[in-house]
């Protein structure tokens, strides 16, 4: 049994608006926490690792169900064998070696979204980079027109708003017309999928719709694909690099390391992505009674692996509320772990690395604008700032 | 030194091949193999070290 009661912690009051750590500390006080609202918070690295490692007993499917979405989350939504099926189809799309080809049309984007802002002075990175240069990544890997960027951000931000509202009870005005939007984009990606199927290509879309025999993916199935990238592969993205670059912003002298060497940016991205994963609550639900950290869990017990908290134990990383760039091997989970670990991954690595690379080559000083406070929105199933002011010298246009 | 992945426990993080890529190298899934085979030259041992550590799924194991 655990030996003392840490009695219940309702996360709504978490300072996490503008104090990540704090929360993640309070959060930390014991390996597992029951929140109010009901469920449990797994927060120490050993026993998350039990919670992911064991996923027919852990189902990420019965919490996507209690999400309600009408069409199917292909794969988080599913568990093993199912789920085991869709992930040997969908990583080989994913891979370093199909993802990094895209690197130079990539960085040749990110160099024309930052060359004005670096002429200017200033900017909202959260709205100027963080919005839109993932909304381009997804469009160039599923063959999309780059002018479909803006029509995108719309979309996906009224998605993302219905299913962070999940579970709330009134319909109002807003949730109305993001349903109309979610619409939208359903019929569009319906039409999509029904255009490109039998279309060879080498979009990520055309490929994936074009496997046969037992492979082969229903149009619901490969819609539910698009779907899962617009909610898993954009905001999470943005939330990432507008935590990163508030850290570098407040912290000169870590910033200057990557400004003097840029190839620490890698382990600097890991180091970022460790204090922040944007996706910081892992939901699942039991599948039959168990006991967890001496807890007996009834069948249906809504349980949320707490990546932030477990990737600052003590016993794994030194120092774990410090930022350090030199950690060397520092495995946090941030992605995830067990069989649903983030498939975009490898993606999402190189859009950070290249925002990081090319910004740090243009505007090496910036401060976080005086008048203004990055804050995250908060009580909310992903953290991510509501936006990051930055002021710069501005650079001369040659 | 004798380096193995187990493959059940591999997920395809990539960590030990962006760690040591001299002695990991990706397949075309994305999951980590260890470039020689199996046995590292002791050259490399230390490399080996790495990327093993940093494996979240703890999947690598080393036998001296």
């Amino acid at each position: 049994m655990t030996a003392e009661v840490s009695g219940v912690i309702n996360t709504d009051n978490l300072p996490m608006a503008e104090d990540r750590d704090g929360s993640w500390r309070t959060m930390r006080q014991h390996p597992l926490v029951e929140v109010e609202g009901g469920g449990y918070a797994v927060t120490h690295r050993d026993l998350v690792e039990t919670v992911l490692k064991q996923p027919s007993l852990f189902s990420s499917k019965k919490a996507f169900d209690i999400l309600g979405s009408p069409i199917p989350l292909v794969p988080i939504a599913f568990d093993p064998p199912e789920q085991a099926r869709y992930r040997r189809i969908l990583q080989p799309f994913f891979s370093p070696r199909v993802i990094n080809p895209k690197e130079p049309e990539l960085r040749r984007q990110i160099i024309e979204l930052i060359e004005p802002i670096a002429q200017r002075g200033s900017c909202d990175f959260v709205a100027e980079i963080g919005a839109v240069f993932p909304v381009q990544v997804f469009l160039t890997v599923f063959g999309l027109p780059l002018e479909m960027r803006d029509q995108f951000v719309e979309w996906k931000d009224a998605v993302l708003d219905l299913t962070s509202a999940a579970g709330e009870t009134s319909v109002d005005a807003v949730a109305q017309e993001g349903m109309q939007k979610a619409a939208e984009l359903f019929m569009y990606l319906t039409d999509l999928v029904q255009k490109r199927r039998g279309q060879p290509g080498d979009d990520v879309l055309s490929q994936v719709l074009s496997l046969t025999g037992d492979d082969a993916l229903t149009d619901e199935e490969a819609i539910g694909l698009c779907f899962l990238f617009v909610l898993a592969g954009l905001d999470t993205v943005m939330d990432a690099l507008g935590f990163g670059m508030q850290r570098l912003a407040e912290n000169p002298d870590k910033r200057r390391e990557i400004v003097d060497d840029p190839e620490l940016i890698p382990s600097a991205t890991e180091e970022l992505l460790r204090l922040d994963p944007p996706a910081p609550f892992l939901p699942r639900v039991t599948s039959e009674e168990t006991v967890l950290d001496g807890q007996v869990l009834p069948e249906g017990t809504r349980v949320s692996a707490y990546l932030a908290a477990a990737n600052r134990d003590e016993d794994r990383h030194h120092d774990p509320y410090t930022i350090d760039f030199h950690r060397g091997a520092s495995p946090h989970i941030s992605f995830g772990m067990g069989v649903h670990r983030c498939l975009g991954s490898h993606l999402a690595r190189l859009e950070m690395h290249i925002v990081y690379e090319e910004w740090h080559k243009r505007i090496p000083e910036y401060h976080i604008t005086p008048g203004t406070t990055p804050r995250v929105h908060w009580p909310r199933g992903t953290t991510g700032l509501d936006s990051l002011h930055l002021t710069f010298d501005r650079k001369d246009s040659e | 030194m004798k380096v193995t992945i187990d493959h059940n426990l591999c997920t395809g993080h990539g960590m030990c091949y962006g760690n040591a890529p001299d002695v990991f190298v990706d397949d075309e899934q994305g999951y980590g193999q260890v470039a020689a085979g199996e046995v590292v030259v002791d050259e490399l041992a230390e490399s080996a070290r790495y990327g093993a550590s940093s494996c979240p799924e703890r999947a690598i194991t080393i036998a001296e």
